[in-house]
């Protein structure tokens, strides 16, 4: 796919289409699209609404929402290692928490807040953790299983649990506290208005980047391995190769959504590192929808906007119903619930061949 | 969105209690209890209490927020501070940090409380600090015994300090229980703390720290541990190991037989909560050392009134205790209903300048004073040691003790 | 040297008593993992669930045994109910199974949670006191833990073994098409499994509970090191997870005798996944018992 374009085209209903997505290559509608696309429908109300939201909450419910976006963010990353490639990471807080602790260590230590020195180096801290722990699970003589890239990621989270939980130097079980604000210049970006739009404006570059990944060539061989992994290794795939490309990518994004809530909240702890919060993330996920990227996100907004909701009324219940929903939701609808308005064939995408000049070599 | 509007709410850790007057709550939010009569034309005097309602300590913060209702009510009852009633805002921190920091955030932002008493364990206090006093700019009150070192301006501590704990604790072990001291601890930064001190005291008074370890919070065997303090015949365990793991480390203790041998077990967050959670022989001679036993109910009236009056409240298993950081709850409140009085207004400068002086006369435990400038709070300590399940006295501290922090 | 000798005893008899509590509990994992092919994220729980019911029998004055003895049944009815239920549906994909157990475990851990709230509860053992050998001292209930685990574990491998309903499941493990075809009831065989699977972690929570006090977090700290163990001692047979238990187990207790035991936390963990990296089948592979 190219850039994400707006085209307005006429269906054969004569109902104006406002698609957000690639255009066809040769100009011809194929038959599928005399359907109304649902998906950018989807992508642009939730910006809309995102994009209005400061302005008609009070402002700690804003501060409440900007958090909603930053684990939209991590839950983005594992929606691309677990949705597009097939990688079962039950250990994404592995990356997210490392980051965190990493900006964390960085703000205390050597007062480093600059706002582009911490948020790089934090992306920077989950793409080399992800891309040591993945290297060393995915790549080797043999494919690893599934079990075991699951189990070894769980591993890592718990372990790095129990090491921050250990390591006085970290904070041991207390974590470290009053992480100074991060800055832009000397102005410090504190949470609020505008730390929302920060981290909005991050969360649409970053799914843009990956709608743009996933719809490339590069997203084509992906598509192949979650389909069939041995036949596209006959075709000459490195199908480990393009597993830790992706899982690599996917810790870098995570780290960000670290680095970005370590400052929000001001404080970073070994639970952020651990495998309750790494399976937040894959329920988040399941329950919006894998595979498509806005359901990542949806997911998240939805369980995080009514726990908040719920837990004040019902406390010791919450936790149970969300147990409930969650088995409901694998049971009977494991596409999760963006299912409801998502045609499987939209789901996968579309990754038409473009004019010539306008794509770049597959990997 | 919040309207405010007359709506009982079910909370479970009030039922089966008396119900206070004109409790009620906000749709979605904490508990608020406010006032039947509410016609101060200056409007109400807004508390607000952040403590662990849920969660492994639940015991400690429920307490705590039992304390805070039966205060505020007293105040209120009495005609209010300054004439003005006092609302009561409570919110959880369900022993989360990352979910207190929330909610502490909505009685700063949404109800805008004038002060915030609240957290119990330090890495609570050291995450809601923050919101409460640099980003929030708002008075906090912390209750709870801690490992000192706490110096955050507008930041006022009510509970006993190391200093407190140890300074005349440790020479009563040393005499009744012997010179070799193990330092068994959970690996946070209270205990981290808290050892350095008292392993200055030790050595002070001719004692010998034999060890000190630090294990992971949910370590539930302690066999090395054991069979480190049976082989080096230590004389006292000064142990700082926590729930959950406490529990499992004094049972392997008894059954390889330290107490039988005359071992001391020491631990100076002990109080009647947490007596049941061994069986009485299993402690048999435990010393904590506290601001606060219920047994001095016999000859304090000031204390007997108060655990009178609290379990008249709310009687049943949440009890009052020092080591929850009730007593300190109920300190607090005192002394910042004192310093409110002198200041004549409740904006955050004025109080804090008269918090910083401020005595009560009366508390659990007897008087308490703050020390000027150093935002701690002078208090009586009792020595106490387990007998059959329950507690005796066996020191007193001629006055009040200095907390020797900042 | 008498003295050295009976030191070494006691830290033995130690690492072998936590070693037999988690062999407990990774038995009904592995049997399932074994069994089904999936990994059961609420084994945990199952431990939490046998522990509670202890602790209610014994809170409304019954003696602990009957609430122990009771434990494994009630907690292998309500497996049987759950695989009739839900987990049948997740034996076509096991990374479902995981997420949909990991719900069903978080379930069951909120509900004990709401039943108990946050407080650390404990009971008394069984059997009391200590046994004693010369100075040093061995919890009595510590050594019926050990004892009751190798009663079970022999149980176990002759029921597999020379029972006829072992012979069908060891039957289905090795061919589930062709035992069907055979007329064994596969359905029924899995059912009984996973609940053999669950009554095992009930018993383990029964035992354990006396030694480490029940709290609503009771499983989480048994599911990762139980994976870790099924995986290193390997899939596939009855021995392997026990092997793995064993590792595991004798590992995190003995290690924190020679170093911090925050570093032997995480050390037990780097090496099995290592271990497993290098060598996917495990230590024992096989099928079969």
């Amino acid at each position: 796919m190219g850039v994400a374009k707006e085209a307005v085209r006429v269906t054969a209903s004569g109902v104006p289409d406002i698609a957000m997505s690639e255009c066809e290559s040769d100009g011809t509608l194929p038959a599928q699209q005399t359907r109304r696309k649902v998906l950018p429908v989807v992508e642009g109300l939730t910006l809309a609404v995102a994009i209005l939201l400061p302005l008609v909450l009070q402002d700690y419910l804003t501060v409440f929402a900007t958090r909603v976006i930053i684990l939209s963010l991590f839950a983005l990353s594992f929606d691309l290692v677990w949705g597009y490639a097939g990688i079962m990471s039950f250990g994404q807080a592995l990356f997210f928490g490392s980051a965190g602790y990493g900006v964390a260590l960085l703000a205390r230590d050597l007062e480093i807040t600059a706002i582009f020195l911490v948020l790089p180096a934090a992306a920077l801290i989950g793409l080399i953790f992800s891309l040591l722990l993945g290297g060393f699970l995915l790549l080797g003589r043999y494919p690893s299983s599934v079990i075991f890239v699951a189990l070894g990621t769980l591993t890592g989270s718990y372990a790095a649990d129990r090491l921050a939980r250990g390591w006085y130097y970290l904070g041991g079980q207390n974590g470290i506290p009053s992480i100074s604000p991060m800055t832009l210049g000397s102005a410090e970006i504190t949470e609020g208005p505008v730390y929302y739009y920060l981290a909005l404006g991050i969360l649409v570059v970053v799914y843009l980047l990956c709608r743009f990944l996933v719809r490339s060539q590069f997203g084509l061989a992906l598509a192949g391995l979650r389909e069939n992994e041995q036949r596209i290794a006959f075709f000459g795939y490195k199908a480990q190769h393009l597993k830790a490309i992706v899982f690599a990518v996917g810790g870098a994004i995570a780290g960000l959504a670290g680095g970005l809530y370590a400052f929000h909240e001001g404080f970073v702890w070994p639970n952020m590192l651990g495998v309750v919060f790494s399976t937040q993330v894959v329920l988040y996920v399941l329950f919006g929808g894998s595979g498509t990227l806005i359901g990542a996100v949806i997911g998240a907004i939805i369980i995080e906007g009514v726990s908040f909701y719920l837990s004040d009324n019902y406390r010791d219940v919450w936790p149970i119903i969300l147990g409930v929903l969650l088995l409901l939701v694998i049971l009977f609808r494991p596409l999760g619930l963006i299912s409801f308005v998502l045609g499987e064939r939209e789901r996968v995408g579309s990754f038409g061949r473009k004019p010539k000049g306008r794509r770049h070599a597959a990997p | 969105m919040f309207s405010d509007h007359n709506h009982l709410s079910r909370r479970r850790f009030l039922s089966g209690l008396a119900v206070t007057s004109g409790a009620l709550a906000t749709g979605v939010g904490s508990w608020v209890v406010r006032p039947d009569w509410a016609n101060a034309a200056e409007g109400p005097i807004k508390v607000g209490i952040a403590t662990d309602l849920t969660g492994p300590i639940a015991y400690a913060g429920t307490a705590d927020a039992n304390v805070a209702k039966m205060v505020i009510k007293e105040i209120n009852d009495a005609g209010g501070l300054l004439s003005r009633p006092i609302e009561l805002y409570i919110e959880d921190t369900a022993s989360n940090e990352s979910v207190a920091v929330g909610n502490v955030r909505k009685l700063i932002q949404r109800d805008k409380v004038d002060m915030v008493l609240g957290g119990i364990t330090s890495s609570m206090r050291n995450a809601i600090k923050d919101p409460i006093v640099a980003r929030g700019k708002t008075l906090y009150i912390y209750p709870q015994l801690y490992e000192g070192k706490e110096c955050t301006p507008y930041l006022f501590c009510t509970g006993p300090t190391p200093a407190q704990q140890c300074d005349e604790f440790i020479p009563w072990l040393i005499k009744n229980g012997g010179k070799k001291f193990a330092l068994p601890s959970a690996n946070y930064v209270w205990p981290h703390t808290l050892n350095v001190y008292a392993r200055k005291v030790i050595e002070a008074n001719g004692g010998e720290v034999v060890f000190e370890e630090y294990y992971p919070l949910d370590q539930v065997d302690f066999s090395a541990t054991v069979n480190r303090v049976i082989s080096n015949k230590v004389d006292v365990v000064f142990n700082t190991v926590i729930p959950p793991g406490v529990g499992p480390f004094f049972k392997q203790l008894y059954e390889a037989g330290f107490l039988k041998n005359g071992g001391r077990l020491a631990c100076v967050y002990y109080d009647e909560n947490t007596l049941n959670i061994n069986q009485a022989n299993e402690i048999e001679g435990l010393a904590s050392c506290l601001d606060y036993f219920k047994t001095l109910t016999k000859d304090d009236p000031v204390s007997a009134k108060i655990q009178a009056a609290y379990d008249k409240d709310y009687p049943g298993k949440i009890l009052f205790a020092a080591g929850s950081a009730a007593t300190g709850t109920y300190r607090g409140l005192k002394l910042w209903e004192a310093a409110v009085k002198e200041a004549g207004k409740v904006d955050r400068d004025a109080v804090a300048a008269a918090l910083d002086h401020a005595k009560i006369a009366e508390g659990p435990g007897g008087p308490a004073e703050m020390v000027p400038g150093k935002r701690h709070c002078k208090m009586k300590m009792y020595t106490a040691v387990a007998k059959g399940g329950n507690y005796e006295i066996v020191g007193r501290s001629d006055g009040l003790v200095d907390p020797k922090e900042c | 040297m008498v003295q050295g000798m009976a030191s070494a005893f006691v830290a033995a008899f130690e690492i072998l008593s936590f070693g037999a509590i988690i062999v407990l509990v990774v038995l009904g994992l592995g049997i399932i993992a074994s069994m089904m092919g999936i990994f059961n994220f609420a084994q945990g729980e199952f431990v939490l669930l046998g522990a509670y019911i202890t602790y209610l029998a014994y809170s409304r004055g019954l003696p602990i045994w009957v609430g122990m003895a009771a434990a494994p049944f009630l907690v292998g009815a309500l497996g049987f109910v759950l695989e009739g239920l839900i987990i049948r549906r997740f034996y076509a994909a096991p990374i479902v199974a995981m997420l949909g157990t990991y719900a069903l475990g978080l379930i069951i851990r909120e509900s004990v949670r709401g039943l108990i709230g946050g407080f650390y509860l404990t009971v008394p053992e069984p059997i009391g006191g200590s046994i004693d050998i010369g100075t040093f001292h061995i919890s009595a209930w510590r050594f019926t833990i050990i004892v009751v685990t190798l009663l079970v574990m022999v149980a176990c491998y002759l029921l597999l073994s020379r029972t006829t309903f072992g012979l069908r499941v060891r039957a289905t493990l090795e061919n589930p098409a062709l035992a069907r075809a055979s007329g064994i009831s596969t359905p029924m065989i899995y059912g009984t499994t996973f609940a053999f699977g669950a009554a095992l972690a009930g018993l383990a929570g029964a035992l354990i509970v006396p030694v480490f006090s029940l709290f609503a977090d009771l499983g989480i700290r048994f599911l990762i090191q139980g994976f870790v163990a099924v995986m290193v001692g390997g899939v596939g047979s009855f021995i392997g997870p026990v092997a793995g238990a064993g590792v595991i187990g004798t590992l995190s207790a003995a290690l924190p005798w020679i170093m911090a035991p925050v570093i032997a936390d995480i050390l037990v963990f780097v090496l099995a996944i290592v271990f497993i990296k290098f060598r996917p089948q495990g230590l024992l592979s096989g099928k079969g018992v």
